[in-house]
C-alpha cells in the first residue's frame, strides 16, 4: 500500500564516476559468454588455417623466392598485403606476414568495433541502460568497463595468435612483433569505436562510422604502399605494418599505436562527459512535425528507410570498383604467375585485361549481393521488431508490403551495379588511356543483375516459407562467393558450382553475351518470388 | 448489424501451446467492450486473430460482417488498432509516423490529429528513437483516435501512460463511444475497464470464463480496505459482506463485497477514520477466488 510507505524525499548524492565498474564488467562477460569465444575462435582459427596452408605451400627456399618475386613485382599484391617487408631475403615468416598481416588487422579491428559499440551505444538503446544508470552506476563506468572488457578479449586473441604461429615453428621475435602489432591495432579501434559511440546519432551509425574509418585506413595504406608512401603514415594500419615483423623489427612504432589508442579512448571519455544518455554528441535534429505527402505507401517508406544504406553501398562499391579499374594495367603482369593465371582462368577465355575485368565484375557483384540480400531481410527485421504488424493492420496487403522491400532491393541493386560498372570502366580508362572498356564493363555489371535478383528472390521465399530460417539467405551469398572465388582452388564439383546463380552469367567482357541464361535467371527469380508470396499469404505474422 | 465481433469456439495453437482454447466472444455494435485477463491469457492473440495477422486452427470468427482472415484488407479500412507493445521507426519523427499511417488508412483528419497531439502533450518533431514507452504508446493512440474507424481494437493501450494521460485517454474513448462507434479494450486493469466499459469478457488460459455487464460482475467483486481509526473498531466481523479481517500494527485490514461498501463505511465513521486506503482486488486475486477450484480441476484433468 503506497500510503504506508515513507515517502520523504531522499537526498541522493551523485555516484562516483566509476561506481559499479566491477559489476558492469561481470555483466558484460556474462552477456558475451558465447559471442566472445566465437570471435576469438574465428579470428585465431582463420589465421591458424592460413598459416597452415602457407607452411604447406612454401617448403623450400626456391618456392619462397618465387613467391617473393611475384609479390614484389605486383601492385595489386602491394595494395592488399603491404609493401612486402622482408621479401628481399624471404623467410617463411616474411611470406606469412605478407599473406595474413593485413587481414589479421582488419579482423581484429572489426571485432573490437562490433563489441565496443555493442556494450556502449547499442546498450544505451535498450531500456536497461536507464535502469543501470539510475541504480547508482557512475557516468563513466559503462564506457570504462566496455573498453576494458574488449581490451581483454583483444589480448586473448593476441595470445592465441602468438601460440598458433609459434606452433608452426616461426621465430619468437617475429611472432611477438606480429601479435603486438595486431593487438595494438585492436586497441586503436576500441578507441575509434568508443569515440564513434559518443558522437554518432545511433548504434548503427556508430558501427558504420567506425567501419568507414577502418576502410579509410585500409585505403590510405593501400595507396601509400603503391608508391605514395607518406599516405601510409596517415593510417594506423600502415604504422602497424611498419613494425616489420619477421624483418628487422622496429619496436618503437608500437609507441605511436599506443598513443593513438590512449588518445582516442581518452577522447571518448571527454566526449561522454558532455552528452546525455542515448543522445549523440551532435544533437539529433528534430524531424518534421508533419509527414511528407509522398510518404504514403509501404514502398515509399521502404525506400526512405533504405536510403542511407543504398548511398553507402553505392559509394563503397564505386570506390572499390574505381580502385580495381586503376590497377587494370597490372593484369598482364599478374597473369605471369601460374597460380594467379589459374584463378583468372575461372572467368573464361580472353585477353588478360578482359579476364581481369570479368573477375573484378564478379567480385563487385558478389559484394553487392550483401546489399541485395540485407535489404530484403529488412522484411524480417520489421516483423521481429513488431513494426510489420501495425502496417499490416491497415488496408495494406501482405503482398504489397513484401513487394515494397523487394522492389527497393531490386532497384537499388541496379543502381549499385550501374555506378560500380561506371567506376571500374572510368578507372581503367584513366589508367589505360582508352575509353573502349567503359561500355563493355557497364554491360558486364548489368548482366550480373539477374543473378543478384535470384538471391533476392531466394530471400523472399525464405521469409515467406520459413521466417525463422530467413537468415539462411546469407548461405546463398556465401556459397556464391566460395564458388566464384575458390571453385578451381578447391576443385569443387560441378553440381555445387551450378548452385551459384553467378556461374550462369556469361563472364563478360571475357566471353560472348548470351540472352538465354539471363532470361532463365529472371524467370527463376520470378518463380521464387511467387513461392514466397504464396507462403506469406498463408502464415502467421510475428 | 447487431454484432461487431463474434467468435465461436475459436482455437489457436502455437505448437504445444493452446493460446486460444475454444474462445467465445461477442461484441455488440456501438458498445465499449472490456476484454480482461491476466498476462499470457490470450488477449493479444485474440486481437491479432481478429486482425487477420494470425490464422486460427478451428472455430468461427466474424468481424464487421466479414471473415477476418480472407477479407483482411477490406476490413482494415473500417478499423483502427493500437498494439500492446508499440515499436516505431527510430529515425522518423512522431508526426511523420502518425501521418504515414493516416495515409495508409486513407482517412487522415488533420484538425483532429493536431488536437489529439496537443491533448496527449506529444512533441511530433521528436525522432521516435528518443520517445519513451509512454510516448510511443501516445503515437499509436493518436493515430487510432484520429481515424474515423467504426471499430477500435485496443490492446492494453494505457500501459506506460501516466495517470494524467490516462484521464485524457478515457475522455477520448467516451467521445468515441458517444459517436456510436465500437471499442474493444483489452486490459488487465479492472479499474480502467470499470470506468469505460458497458460489458466485459474475462479470459483465462484462452477461454472466456465470464462475460456480461459490469453490474453483474460487481456483485462478485471484493474491495480490500486498510483503515486506521481513533478508537478500536468492533463489530466489523459480524457485518454482512465483510471478510478476512485482521490487524496489522495500528491498521485494520479486511475485504468487503462491493454492494456492502456503503454500509461498512458508515459503520467505520463512528470510530473516527484517520486514514483509509481502498484497493479493488487485482484480477489475479479475483480469479483465484472465483475460479481457483475450476482451474485446479481443469488442470488436473488436462494432465491426466
Ligand atoms: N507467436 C507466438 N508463438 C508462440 N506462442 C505464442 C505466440 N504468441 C502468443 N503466444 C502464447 O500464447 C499465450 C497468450 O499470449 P498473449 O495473447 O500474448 O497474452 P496476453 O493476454 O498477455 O496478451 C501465451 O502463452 C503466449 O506465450
Ligand atoms: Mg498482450
Amino acid at each position: 500500500m503506497t500510503s504506508l510507505v515513507d515517502s520523504r524525499p531522499k537526498r541522493r548524492s551523485q555516484p562516483r564516476p566509476l561506481a559499479g565498474f566491477g559489476s558492469l564488467l561481470r555483466f558484460m562477460m556474462r552477456r558475451d559468454r558465447v559471442r566472445a569465444p566465437a570471435w576469438i575462435a574465428s579470428v585465431v582459427g582463420l589465421v591458424a588455417a592460413s598459416a597452415a596452408s602457407i607452411v604447406g605451400l612454401y617448403e623450400t627456399p626456391s618456392q619462397l623466392q618465387e613467391y617473393a618475386d611475384i609479390a614484389q613485382a605486383d601492385a595489386a599484391f602491394k595494395a592488399f598485403a603491404g609493401p612486402g617487408y622482408g621479401l628481399d631475403d624471404p623467410t617463411l615468416g616474411a611470406v606469412m606476414m605478407n599473406e595474413v598481416l593485413v587481414y589479421s588487422f582488419v579482423g581484429v579491428a572489426l571485432m573490437c568495433i562490433f563489441l565496443t559499440v555493442r556494450h556502449t551505444r547499442a546498450e544505451e538503446e535498450t531500456d536497461r541502460a536507464e535502469l543501470v544508470r539510475a541504480a547508482g552506476v557512475g557516468r563513466l563506468s559503462t564506457l570504462a568497463a566496455a573498453c576494458v572488457w574488449v581490451a581483454i578479449i583483444n589480448v586473448v586473441v593476441a595470445i592465441g595468435l602468438t601460440l598458433s604461429l609459434l606452433a608452426f615453428g616461426l621465430t619468437a621475435t617475429g611472432t611477438l612483433a606480429y601479435s603486438a602489432a595486431t593487438c595494438a591495432v585492436g586497441m586503436v579501434f576500441i578507441g575509434v569505436a568508443a569515440v564513434a559511440a559518443q558522437v554518432a546519432s545511433s548504434a548503427r551509425a556508430a558501427t558504420a562510422s567506425a567501419g568507414t574509418t577502418l576502410a579509410a585506413c585500409f585505403l590510405l595504406r593501400a595507396v601509400g604502399d603503391l608508391g605514395t608512401s607518406w599516405l601510409t603514415w596517415l593510417s594506423p594500419l600502415g604504422w602497424a605494418q611498419s613494425i616489420r615483423a619477421f624483418a628487422d623489427e622496429r619496436w618503437w612504432v608500437l609507441v605511436l599505436l599506443g598513443l593513438a589508442a590512449a588518445g582516442s579512448v581518452a577522447g571518448a571519455f571527454v566526449l561522454s562527459m558532455r552528452r546525455d544518455l542515448g543522445a549523440g554528441f551532435f544533437k539529433q535534429r528534430p524531424g518534421p512535425a508533419v509527414g511528407s505527402p509522398r510518404l504514403a505507401s509501404p514502398l515509399a517508406l521502404a525506400a526512405r528507410l533504405q536510403r542511407t544504406s543504398l548511398i553507402s553501398w553505392t559509394i563503397g562499391l564505386a570506390i572499390i570498383g574505381a580502385f580495381f579499374g586503376i590497377v587494370t594495367d597490372e593484369a598482364e603482369k599478374m597473369l605471369e604467375s601460374e597460380a594467379i593465371a589459374e584463378f583468372f582462368a575461372q572467368a573464361g577465355a580472353g585477353t588478360p585485361t578482359e579476364l581481369f575485368l570479368a573477375t573484378v565484375v564478379l567480385m563487385t557483384a558478389l559484394t553487392a549481393s550483401g546489399y541485395t540480400v540485407s535489404t530484403v531481410l529488412r522484411l524480417r527485421t520489421e516483423e521481429l521488431a513488431v513494426r510489420a504488424e501495425p502496417v499490416l493492420a491497415t488496408p495494406v496487403s501482405r503482398r504489397r508490403w513484401l513487394l515494397s522491400y523487394l522492389t527497393v532491393s531490386a532497384v537499388g541493386t541496379i543502381v549499385v551495379m550501374v555506378v560500380t560498372g561506371l567506376a571500374v570502366g572510368l578507372g581503367s580508362a584513366a589508367q589505360l588511356g582508352t575509353t573502349a572498356d567503359i561500355l563493355p564493363v557497364l554491360g558486364a555489371t548489368l548482366a550480373m543483375v539477374p543473378a543478384l535478383l535470384v538471391l533476392a528472390a531466394v530471400t523472399v521465399a525464405l521469409v515467406g516459407w520459413s521466417p525463422r530460417w530467413a537468415q539462411l539467405a546469407w548461405a546463398g551469398v556465401a556459397i556464391s562467393a566460395v564458388v566464384g572465388l575458390l571453385a578451381e582452388t578447391l576443385k569443387l564439383p560441378d553440381w555445387l558450382r551450378n548452385v551459384s546463380p553467378f556461374e550462369h552469367v556469361p563472364p563478360l567482357p571475357a566471353a560472348d553475351f548470351e540472352w538465354l541464361p539471363l532470361v532463365l535467371l529472371v524467370l527463376v527469380a520470378i518463380g521464387l518470388t511467387f513461392v514466397g508470396l504464396g507462403a506469406m499469404n498463408r502464415r502467421d505474422i510475428g | 448489424m447487431p454484432t461487431a465481433i463474434s467468435m465461436r469456439n475459436v482455437v489457436k495453437t502455437f505448437g504445444p501451446t493452446r493460446a486460444l482454447d475454444g474462445l467465445d466472444l461477442e461484441v455488440a455494435t456501438g458498445e465499449v467492450h472490456g476484454y480482461l485477463g491476466p498476462n499470457g491469457s490470450g488477449k493479444s492473440v485474440t486481437i491479432r486473430t481478429l486482425l487477420g495477422l494470425l490464422r486460427h486452427d478451428s472455430g468461427e470468427a466474424r468481424l464487421l460482417g466479414g471473415d477476418p482472415w480472407r477479407d483482411a484488407v477490406a476490413l482494415h479500412r473500417r478499423l483502427a488498432y493500437v498494439p500492446g507493445d508499440v515499436s516505431l521507426w527510430p529515425n522518423l519523427s512522431g508526426g511523420e509516423i502518425i501521418d504515414y499511417f493516416g495515409r495508409l488508412r486513407g482517412d487522415l483528419d488533420r484538425p483532429k490529429r493536431d488536437e489529439l497531439i496537443e491533448r496527449f502533450e506529444l512533441d511530433p518533431r521528436k525522432k521516435a528513437g528518443t520517445y519513451s514507452k509512454g510516448n510511443r504508446q501516445k503515437v499509436a493512440l493518436v493515430l487510432a483516435l484520429a481515424s474515423n474507424a467504426e471499430l477500435l481494437l485496443l490492446d492494453e493501450p494505457t500501459a506506460g501512460l501516466d495517470p494524467l494521460m490516462e484521464t485524457v485517454f478515457q475522455d477520448c474513448i467516451s467521445a468515441v463511444a458517444a459517436e456510436g462507434r465500437t471499442v474493444m479494450l483489452s486490459s488487465h486493469i479492472l479499474a480502467e475497464v470499470e470506468k469505460l466499459c458497458d460489458r466485459v469478457t474475462i479470459i483465462r488460459n484462452g477461454r472466456a470464463v465470464q462475460s456480461g455487464s459490469l453490474d453483474d460482475m460487481r456483485t462478485t467483486t471484493r474491495t480490500a480496505i486498510t483503515v486506521s481509526t481513533d478508537r478500536p473498531v468492533d463489530g466489523l466481523e459480524v457485518l454482512e459482506g465483510v471478510h478476512s479481517v485482521r490487524t496489522e500494527g495500528a491498521a485494520l485490514r479486511f475485504e468487503v463485497d462491493s454492494h456492502a461498501l456503503g454500509r461498512v463505511l458508515n459503520h467505520l465513521t463512528a470510530f473516527g477514520i484517520r486514514s483509509l486506503v481502498s484497493q479493488p482486488p487485482t484480477l489475479e486475486e479475483l480469479f483465484l477466488r472465483e475460479y481457483g477450484d475450476d482451474l485446479a480441476a481443469s488442470e488436473a484433468a488436462g494432465t491426466s
